[in-house]
Order: C-alpha cells, then structure tokens, then sequence
C-alpha cells in the first residue's frame, strides 16, 4: 500500500471541480465579449485555464480588488462581459464601494466569482473565511446571488449569469466538495430551487456544501427512523423562489435551513423573510455560525463544529419532529392549534459489530 | 516462547482473528475448487491462541459448516469443534499468519476428519498465497477475489485497532463525527465496504454503505488499479491525475484513511515484530 | 493643433457660460459643490467643446471618446455642461438637488445621457477609464479615455491601485488628469493629508507628468495635445488651478468645497464671473 500520503501542495492538482474555469473558457469560445479579471489568484480561482487559452482577454491586476470591480465595470460599461475573480471573502468585502457603487448602482453587466466561499479554506482562518458574504452581497440592489452546490451547478450558474444582463455574484467552494449531481442536466433555471429529495416530515433548505449535506441527512433520516425529509437546494439566494419555500412550509411546516455562513444575513433569514412575509407558521429553525468565527480546520471538520454537517442535520429534524408545536389549518380554513408531539424513541441503537 | 506479549502483539493478533481469518469464508464461497470441496460437509473449525487478556484465556474465531455453507464467529470459543488448530502462543500464531515463521499449531480433529483437513489446510494456503503475494494475480477473477480481501479486511482491520484501543486509531475515531469510510471499484459493487466511525465506536461493513453517501469513498476504475495502489505498486497522485482512482470527499481525508490502512497492511505483514522473533 | 486666438476666445465664452450655468444651477438648488466645479471649468470646456471625439447627438456611439468624471461631487458643472450640450434639458436644471430630479449633486449615469459613470464615492474613476481603455485593446476599437481626479481624492488607494494597473499595462489611450485645486472639505490638502511631492509620486508609478496652469485655455491646449501624442507612458496631467475660480468670495477658500447660495451672494457671484470673463479675454486678446 504505498503512496497514500500526500501533501495539501500537491492535493490542488486533483481539483475536479475546475468546471468553473472549463465552462468560461467554453463562454470565451463561444462569445469574444466574454473577459477574465483576477487579483493574483488567477490559479486558485480556476480562471487560470482562461488565461491560457485567451490571454489577450485576460487581466490581472494585482493585489488590488478595488481596482478590480473597478476595471470589470468600466469594461461592461464598454460592451464586455466581465468574469472577475477572486476569493469570497474579498469579493464581498474588500471591494464592497465598488461592488455597490461601480457594478450594482451602473447595473453592468459585470459577473463576480467569490471562490473558497464559507469554511471552505478552512485552514486558512477567519482572515480567508467568507462567512459573511452572502449577507452583504445579498442586499445589494441589482445583484443577483447564487450559491451552486456542486461543480455542475457551477456550470449550470456560470452559464446563466452569462445569459442573464447585469450583475451576478456567484459563491464556489475550493473545488473539492461532494458532488450533488451527476451532471449538469437537471433543468437548473436562475431563480429556481430544485427538490432533491421528496418528503413531507420536515424540508431541509439548503445552498452550496450544505446541500450534499442535506440530501445525506434526508438519507439517514428515512434508513435511520424512517422519517421523510424534503430537501430544497435554494442555489438562487437572490431573487428568491417564494413559491418553493412556501409549498415546503405548507406541507410540512417544520423548515431547517443550513448554510455555511453566519445565520445572520443569509440563506436562512432570506427563507425566513419569505416565511414571515407569507403570514404563515411553522417551526423553523437556521443551522450556520451562530454570530461567532470559526475554528481553523478542515472544511468537513468545521461543517461539524459548526453544526452544518449531516449528522446535525438530522440531529436538529429529529428535535424538531419530536418538540414542534404546529399550528394547523382546518378545512374550514381557520387556525387550529394542535401541538404535535412525536414520542417515537429516536435513539438509534447502533450495532457496531464488524461484519466478518 | 513465552515471551511477553505486548500492545502490538494484541493489535495485531485481534487484526488476523477478527478481520483476516474470517476471509476464509469468502475464499472458499469464491473459489469453485474449494467450495467442490466442504460440499453437504458440516463441521465446526477453529483456530485458537492462548492470551491471558480476554476472556477464556484464548483468542478465536471458529467457523460453523453446515451442508457447505461457512458462517464465521469471533471473539467467541466454541467448546468442541472437530478440527482446530491451537497455537502454543499468541506470537506463534503471529508469525504463523503474518508469514514471518512456520511455528507449527497443535492440530486436532486431522485424523478423524483427514479429507475436511487437506480441504481447510489446501484453503488457508489460497488465502495465504493471496495476501502475501507482492505482485498482482493475471487473472481477472483472482484479482477481483484479492481486492475483495483487502476491501473487506482494511477497514475491518481499523475497525479492530479502534476497538482495541490502538492509540492514533482510537483517538481519531473519539474525535470523529459521525463518518463512513468506503472503498469501490466501478462496475464491482460486490467489492464494496466501508468502515464507520462515529465518535470512539467503529463499524466495518460489506456492501454499498446503507445510511446515505460515505463521507469519503476511495474508487477506483478497474480490480488491477486497486490493487496496485493497495499492494504499493502504484502512486496514489499519479493514480487520482490518470482518473485510476477517484476520491469522492476531500482529499486530505483520503491521506487520513490512508495512512490507517498501511497501518493495518503493517500489522498484518507483522513488520512491527523484532527480527529476532522472526527467527 | 495650437488654439487659434478666435478660437481662444471662443473657448473663453463658452466657459463663462458653463460658470454661468453652473452658479444659476447653484442659485436655484440653493447649494451646490462650487468650488471644485469652477476648478475644473476650463478643462472640461476645452475637451468637451474641442477635443472629445464625442457626438451629443449620437452618444452611444462604441467610436466615441470617454471621459471618466471621477471627482463625482462635481455633478453641478456636469448639469451645465450636459445641458450646453444639448444633452440635458436647460429646464431640468431648475430641479437639480430637488425630490424627483433626474439631476442630483452625483449625476445618475442610467438617468444622463452621454454621462459615462455615475461617481461620487472617490477613487473609483481611474479603474472605470482603465477598464474602459483595456476593453478598447480587446475590441481593437482605439480611442482616447480621459480621466478627471480630484486631487483630494488622491488620498484614496483604489487611484494608486489603477495608476499601478495603468503603467503596467502601458494604456497611453487613458489620460489622466488631476484637478490640482489644493482644497478638500476639511482644509487644504497639505494639511489635512499632505500629497507634495505629488508630481513625483505618479512618476514614481510610471506616468508622464505634465504640470500646467489649469486656467490657462492655451497652455492647458497645449498640455492636452501633447498627453493625446503620448506613446510611451501613460499621462498624468496636473492642473494647477484655484478652487472657486472667478468667484471672488470663493477662490481659494476651502470652505467653497460646498456651499450655500441666497440671492444677495448670487448677485455678487455674477457679477464677479462677468468681471472674471473680461479679464480672461482681455488676456486672450493680448497673448493670443
């Protein structure tokens, strides 16, 4: 058994999720408007197959993201169509001024790719984790949001937002997640959740890392206690699918959101804006980081620290499922109010004989 | 002998009673020649070694044939089983299996029962020529049967270093959420295992993972691929960039689990004995 | 090619009418950004009435020649000018600064024809030319991008970001120009946040400095010829100009950054800009 240790070096030339870098290149083909900008992270964020294959429309320019979002508008404003690409964290944050002021105010026509979005560096510390982007990019006027699961969905967003005028932010991980999909058609349409599993116990709302996540919570919830859990993968934050979240709320009225990120801002208070706003009850509860920064670590050990893995997903279904008090409809349309507790033992027994 | 028997003694010995003997099911279900053989043959066959540490005062395993079919028991000692082969000590048993010496066994039931004898001794030496072979088998069918061994003895074999309490093991198994491990080849579904680890608990498993998708998978596109990664022929990064092996999860998990299957490899080949006790 | 004196003078009415402009608009929004707009009056006469390659007719057109107004905060000079243009209705500046308005003290680039961005938070105009200049490149659609800083607004590192991206790129297309009025809202520039030795330091960053007196209509002609030949390094064109120019109450005072207008002020006002016209003729008529 030789050569199963590697170093985290050598680990970036295994990304299989360089779909992103792979479908702007297919767009630079197809459309000569279609450019490239970066801040020195031209390799780590995947454009760098763009600078290969176009490097007259390539432009890199520095350690500098102001200048960056700055550039991208002037050369929308001038009939481009910009992909500007730069960690998260950076995207949302070191450049906000001109986020707001020279893309979204102008409404160019300018596309952002916040890559290592959340806990996804998780090694590299707070410095380098965007967990508050989506709370700031998502109230931006003109903006549109979305946080693909996978490296299909990247392809699938990154597309849209090239079909779609004005501007886009689309939030990517580090390129070594789980697949959700096991191919880019699936009918991905910008603005649109997608049921990924069906069930009316409870639904869990999900974007980005989380949604593998949730469709394996969804999974052990039915093997484990045969409870059937919706799963939605809300990868449009912005504009938001209503109608999705509102049929989860009426049919199963218990709604858990997750998301890697602070829940203050993001996909979960934007499904509670929704809810709230529909005058409709339900239990509802937001998974993400509680208003805290995150330990350092592995991306997948930080998703359970910070309580957005699988198991804490189910965790949460089976408190919910078991406490939820329900506030119910009568067929005469008046609000009764049933509690409804489960007392079914939801502690699994394991056996944890080997199998020989 | 009567040397004093240490922790990796113990690791190792529950690594060859609880994850590989046990594979001597699957060789015999696997092999046309050896299941010919304990056809309409009941019997109870058993391998023991003395420990003073566990219960009875000897580790075992001990398969139960009825009409051919083998069922396999661990950690449990059957009282009379018609042939058994009874190490004089733990070590012997360790360098018997591990291939490191040829300390015989008492044999017991070999007279009565001759041809169940030549039929389990001819079984073992499949086995036996299987896991200690360093260079892959040319047929398809053997390399299938030999990645089916490791996939089914690796993660047993941390599953067994965990419960016994082996240091890195266990503490990582204590850290660790709720988690599968899991092992493929496309195309090869019955190969499939996988190893769960769940907060100091540990379960080895055959088949597709139940639950939901494995937290990691480890597959690989052909029986041949695995096994040279498996038998150290083959780089793992060479392997992931030519799409030989793909790793379905983040990588450095990959190097975690990894780094615990030369583990068990190591125990297994007893690379951890004193040359001196290989003598 | 050099002003003629016909054309001096020509240049000189049209910027008296631009101040004009600009102080009635001043006048009926009650206050507006005066000082810093009548810093750059001469300059932006001189480009839009002779040097840009821009039609107000057809301002869309992709040829066109782009000017970047960085230092935004002047959106009261912009009204009048779009409005000499023909670009904005001459009604409409009755309403700027009022509930409404297509016109405010930051003009609205998706609200004023023919104006290239909507600025106001400084330090963003550099990057904008810059990805306006290098879009020409990737079109192969040359044409001249100009650029007009504050010299406040110097302070700000996305102008620094954008001078470093503009020589390294070696965009001689995008000129840039610093209204050099020496003033900002808290005082003058050197003491609130020094920028001396400001020749050098965009020298430093690989431009081609030009310092010119930026209310002199023939040597700022001259300046703004030679940074269009420019080949080698990118220009950066400093104006040395007086904030508040030709009002006598606001020249040179700080406080003018933004100020209040009533109607005893805007007498004096325009009777000074009308005093300050003859002057600049008279020294047309004598130098040209």
């Amino acid at each position: 058994m030789g050569g199963m240790n590697y170093t985290a070096v050598e680990s970036t030339k295994m990304a299989t999720a360089e779909i992103f870098g792979k479908t702007l290149v297919e767009l630079g083909e197809k459309d000569p408007r279609v450019v490239a900008l970066t801040a020195d992270l031209a390799k780590s964020t995947k454009i760098g197959d763009f600078m290969k294959r176009f490097p007259e429309r390539f432009f890199n320019v520095g350690i500098a993201e102001q200048n960056l979002f700055g550039v991208a508008a002037g050369m929308a404003k001038a009939g481009l169509i910009p992909f500007a690409s730069t960690f998260s964290v950076f995207a949302s944050m070191r450049a906000t001024d001109q986020l707001h002021t020279d893309i979204c105010y102008q409404n160019v026509n300018v596309k952002i790719i916040g890559t290592h979005g959340g806990t996804s560096f998780g090694q590299a510390g707070s410095t380098h984790h965007a967990i508050e982007d989506i709370a700031m990019v998502r109230s931006l006027v003109n903006l549109k949001v979305i946080v693909p699961a996978d490296g299909y969905e990247t392809a699938n967003a990154v597309r849209a937002a090239y079909e779609t005028e004005g501007p886009v932010y689309i939030r990517i991980n580090r390129g070594f997640d789980q697949t959700v999909y096991t191919n880019e058609h699936y009918g991905f349409q910008l603005g649109k959740g997608v049921l990924m599993a069906e069930g009316d116990d409870v639904a869990i709302i999900a974007n980005g890392s989380c949604v593998f996540q949730a469709v394996q919570a969804a999974r052990a919830l039915e093997h484990d206690y045969g409870i059937h859990a919706r799963v939605i993968n809300l990868h449009t934050i912005k504009p938001i699918d209503r109608e999705i979240i509102l049929q989860a709320v009426e049919e199963t009225r218990r709604i858990i959101t997750v998301e890697d990120h602070t829940v203050i801002g993001g996909l979960g208070t934007a499904v509670g804006e929704v809810i709230l706003d529909s005058g409709h009850a339900c239990a509802f509860k937001k998974l993400g980081l509680n208003d805290h920064f995150s330990a350092i670590g592995f991306h997948e050990d930080l998703m359970s620290i910070n309580g957005i893995d699988t198991e804490n997903i189910v965790k949460t279904a089976i408190d919910m499922i078991r406490h939820a008090h329900v506030v119910e409809i009568d067929a005469d349309g008046r609000a009764t109010r049933a509690l409804k507790f489960d007392d079914r033992d939801f502690e699994a027994e394991i056996d944890w004989t080997d199998e020989v | 002998m009567g040397k004093k028997i240490t922790k990796n003694d113990l690791y190792a010995a529950r690594i060859f009673f609880n994850a590989a003997l046990p594979l001597l099911r699957v060789v015999v279900e696997s092999r046309q020649d050896l299941r010919r053989l304990f056809k309409g043959k009941s019997f109870v066959f058993q391998v023991t070694a003395p420990c003073v540490r566990v219960k009875g005062g000897k580790m075992a395993t001990y398969f139960v044939v009825e009409d051919g079919k083998f069922t396999v028991k661990v950690e449990e000692i059957h009282p009379n089983p018609d042939i058994e082969l009874a190490f004089l000590s733990l070590k012997d048993f360790i360098l018997f299996f591990s291939g490191r010496g040829k300390p015989l066994p008492e044999i017991h039931g070999a007279a009565k029962h001759p041809l169940l004898f030549a039929a389990l001794l001819r079984s073992l030496l499949v086995m036996a020529n299987l896991l200690q072979a360093t260079e892959a088998p040319k047929r398809l069918q053997d390399q299938v049967l030999l990645v089916k061994l490791y996939f089914y003895l690796l993660p047993a074999g941390i599953s067994q270093l965990n419960k016994a309490g082996h240091e890195k093991i266990h503490q990582w198994a204590l850290a660790s959420p709720d988690r599968a491990y899991a092992f493929a080849v496309t195309g090869y579904p019955a190969l499939n295992s996988y190893v769960r680890v769940k907060e100091g608990n540990s379960k080895a498993g055959r088949g597709e993972y139940p639950r939901c998708k494995p937290f990691l998978t480890l597959r690989f596109d052909s029986p041949l691929h695995a096994l040279d990664i498996l038998m150290g022929k083959g780089d793992m990064i060479d392997y992931i960039a030519r799409q030989y092996l793909t790793v379905e999860g983040a990588p450095e998990f990959a190097a975690i689990i990894g780094d615990y299957l030369f583990t068990v490899g190591d125990y297994a080949k007893g690379l951890y004995l004193d040359w001196k006790e290989t003598e | 090619m050099a002003l003629s004196k016909a054309e001096w003078i020509e240049l000189e009415h049209k910027a008296s009418e631009l101040r004009q402009l600009a102080l009635d608009t001043c006048n009926w929004a009650g206050s507006a950004h005066m000082g810093g707009s009548l810093s750059s009056a001469d300059f932006l006469t001189l480009l839009y009435h002779k040097y840009l390659n821009f039609d107000p007719k057809n301002c869309t057109d992709p040829k066109r020649d782009r000017c970047i107004v960085s230092k935004g905060h002047i959106g009261v000079i912009l009204a009048a000018l779009f409005a000499q243009l023909g670009l904005v209705d001459k009604e409409d500046l009755k309403t700027f600064n009022l509930t409404g308005s297509k016109l405010g003290m930051h003009l609205d680039s998706n609200k004023v024809k023919g104006l290239e961005a909507s600025t106001g938070s400084l330090g963003h105009g550099s990057a904008l030319a810059l990805g306006d200049a290098l879009a020409a490149r990737v079109q192969n659609n040359p044409h001249k991008t100009w650029v007009l800083l504050g010299d406040g607004e110097c302070d700000e590192g996305s102008v620094w970001e954008a001078a470093m991206a503009t020589a390294h790129y070696k965009v001689t297309d995008l000129i840039t120009v610093v209204d050099r009025n020496k003033a900002m809202i808290d005082g003058p520039t050197e003491d609130v946040l020094a920028l001396e030795p400001f020749a050098d330091k965009w020298r430093a960053f690989g431009f081609e400095v030009i310092e010119v007196d930026g209310h002199h209509m023939k040597k700022l002609s001259e300046a703004m010829e030679q940074a269009m030949a420019a080949k080698e390094k990118p220009v950066c064109i400093i104006l040395d100009t007086i904030k508040g120019e030709g009002i006598s109450f606001m020249a040179g005072d700080y406080k003018w950054h933004y100020g209040a207008m009533d109607s005893e002020k805007y007498e004096k006002a325009t009777q000074d800009l009308k005093d300050y016209e003859a002057k600049r003729i008279a020294r047309a008529e004598q130098e040209g």
